[in-house]
């Protein structure tokens, strides 16, 4: 039974720039797996995997993987993979943002990919924080949380992504936690497998830059915290349990079945091409 | 004080008996302990009944002491005192054995096996449960008055498994000459309306296996080989990667056998190769893809 699945990381990663350059417990290589572990059992070709980051410690988890990749400016990736899975319709893209690349800089494309619908996977790795640039306080960052920017602990309300991107029209909306690894690239895999715009947050752990600060502990410990922040999706939506505001609700969220934009588009323009003979 | 001193009087009165019914939580220990207790009331018999009432979770151990005769001191029988054991469960039913008197016992147990989940400890693939192994072939022929039978599938076929414990107490009945219909009533007593009828029917289906047995038609039913809880056995080795590994810990703290460390240079090492189950938690949870689980199965080798 495990034979025919047996998945070995090290035939989707380029050797060569091993190890990666994170640090020691960042979630996002967790998170790389899942992504990976779900390819391979989706059974996708290397050559038709396209995926798309941004800037930032997310960023540059995309560059390891040994398929097509694509490294875009600031918050842009979203653009740039709206515009390859339009020219180029064979390829299965999948976006790997940050929750800084995503949320603040990328709002606005996040609202736009998600009302357009293409068929698109975005993977939001959410760890609080902008760990790349030296710790700044990001739209996710936990109130009273010290970061670099918030020497006296984060005032600000919090963005929920994933109710975020449903309002936007995102037809598949998951949330899951890199502690459940299995859970996670089954989210991916459904994610991936669905016709439209899949927005899934990963819930992952910077524990050098963030964890540090805030005296959260080590990598051991922030991973195992997350299982007490995480709760199934059968228990209802975060905001019907007042009495456990903080708790994340995981899986998936949110599952419509809605026209995808790229067959909108290409149906157009073949109706256009033919009227011009 | 010898064994012989420390005996209630009137236990060996005729007529009188001790009676240990053993199982697991649910299944009705208490339910039949009622009843005998009833029917030693009916022979004008002092009664004495411990436990009267199921404390034990669903899926404990549940044990009642029934005892009947002229006169009961102790609620409770001594070891080697019991003259039948009537164990609805098989591990129960080994686990009570030394209760019973060493010569005239009955000993009656059902055959089904109620696996705990502290037998399923072991959590190497292909681990053996640590469920008694005694099967009901070697019990019976060490006890001269053993009936061992699946009561459990013969109130399955009558139309429902949760009888198991009348076709027991039937089984029984033969050893008290108490007729029929006394034994009818007192579970009418202790069981709903509705279900009634299959207990009475469970209740023949036991005393007719018990009239075969005793003339020795009856097979002794033999069980199925302990099943491994967590499927075939295979051999897990772990490929450890020094060179990627950035010893963030959480492959040790992780682990849920505790067989992983760090080494001196903060490099996961594997301290406790034979302790590994091969459950991959700290292949898929190293952030720097260190660790790789590779599996043989051993049966191949």
């Amino acid at each position: 039974m495990t034979e025919p699945l047996a998945f070995d990381i090290r035939e989707y990663l380029r050797l060569e720039l091993m190890p990666h350059f994170m640090c020691p417990g960042c979630g996002h290589g967790i998170a790389l797996r899942a992504l990976l572990w779900a390819v391979h059992e989706l059974g996708i070709a290397k050559d038709k995997l396209a995926v798309v980051s941004g800037i930032g410690c997310s960023g540059r988890v995309g560059a390891y993987i040994d398929a097509n990749t694509y490294h875009t400016t600031h918050g842009r990736p979203l653009a740039f993979a709206t515009g390859l899975a339009l020219a180029r319709p064979d390829l299965k893209v999948v976006v790997i943002t940050g929750d800084g690349d995503c949320l603040a800089i990328g709002g606005n494309h996040l609202l736009h990919a998600c009302r357009r619908n293409l068929d698109l996977t975005c993977l939001m790795f959410n760890n609080e924080v902008y760990g790349m640039t030296g710790g700044q306080v990001s739209p996710t960052t936990s109130a009273t949380r010290l970061t670099t920017t918030t020497p006296t602990g984060n005032a600000e309300p919090v963005f929920d992504a994933c109710r975020i991107a449903e309002a936007a029209g995102a037809s598949f909306v998951g949330r899951e936690v890199t502690r459940q690894v299995p859970a996670l690239k089954n989210l991916i895999k459904s994610a991936m497998s669905h016709v439209g715009f899949s927005f899934v947050e990963v819930i992952s752990d910077c524990t050098e830059i963030y964890g540090r600060k805030n005296d959260l502990g080590e990598a051991p410990e922030m991973i195992l915290h997350q299982k007490a922040d995480m709760r199934p999706e059968a228990f209802g939506n975060v905001a019907d349990q007042p009495f456990r505001p903080n708790r994340l609700t995981t899986g998936i969220l949110s599952q419509h079945d809605l026209p995808e934009y790229g067959e909108t588009y290409r149906a157009r323009a073949a109706l256009l091409r033919s009227g011009e003979k | 004080m010898s064994a012989e001193a420390k005996r209630a009087p009137g236990a060996e009165t005729a007529g009188g008996r001790n009676i240990l019914v053993v199982g697991v939580g649910g299944q009705g220990v208490i339910m039949i302990s009622k009843v005998l207790a009833l029917i030693g009331q009916r022979r004008g018999f002092e009664v004495k009944q411990s436990e009267v009432h199921g404390m034990a979770k669903r899926g404990g151990i549940v044990f009642s002491h029934v005892r009947f005769a002229p006169k009961v001191w102790s609620p409770t029988i001594a070891k080697g005192e019991a003259d039948a054991l009537i164990a609805l469960e098989w591990a129960e039913s080994l686990r009570w054995l030394d209760f019973l008197k060493p010569e005239t016992g009955v000993f009656i147990a059902d055959t089904r096996r109620i696996v705990p989940p502290f037998a399923c400890l072991n959590r190497q693939q292909g681990a053996v449960t640590a469920y008694a192994k005694a099967t009901p072939a070697e019990v019976v022929e060490r006890i001269s008055n053993a009936y061992a039978l699946d009561a459990s599938g013969i109130a399955a076929g009558l139309g429902d498994a949760r009888a198991a414990n009348t076709v027991l107490l039937g089984c029984y009945s033969v050893a008290l000459d108490e007729p029929l219909e006394h034994w009818r009533e007192a579970l009418d007593l202790f069981v709903p309306k509705a279900a009634r009828a299959i207990n009475h029917a469970a209740f023949d289906a036991g005393r007719t296996w018990a009239e075969a047995a005793r003339a020795g038609t009856q097979e002794v039913p033999t069980m199925p080989a302990l099943f491994s809880a967590r499927g075939p056995a295979v051999k897990s080795e772990l490929e450890i990667n020094a060179a990627w590994c950035k010893g963030c810990d959480i492959c040790v703290k992780l682990c849920p056998e505790r067989c992983l460390a760090l080494d001196k240079k903060q490099i996961a090492v594997l301290t406790k190769p034979d302790a590994c189950t091969g459950c991959r938690v700290c292949e898929w949870l190293c952030p720097d893809f260190a660790i790789t689980v590779h599996q043989t199965a051993v049966g191949a080798a």
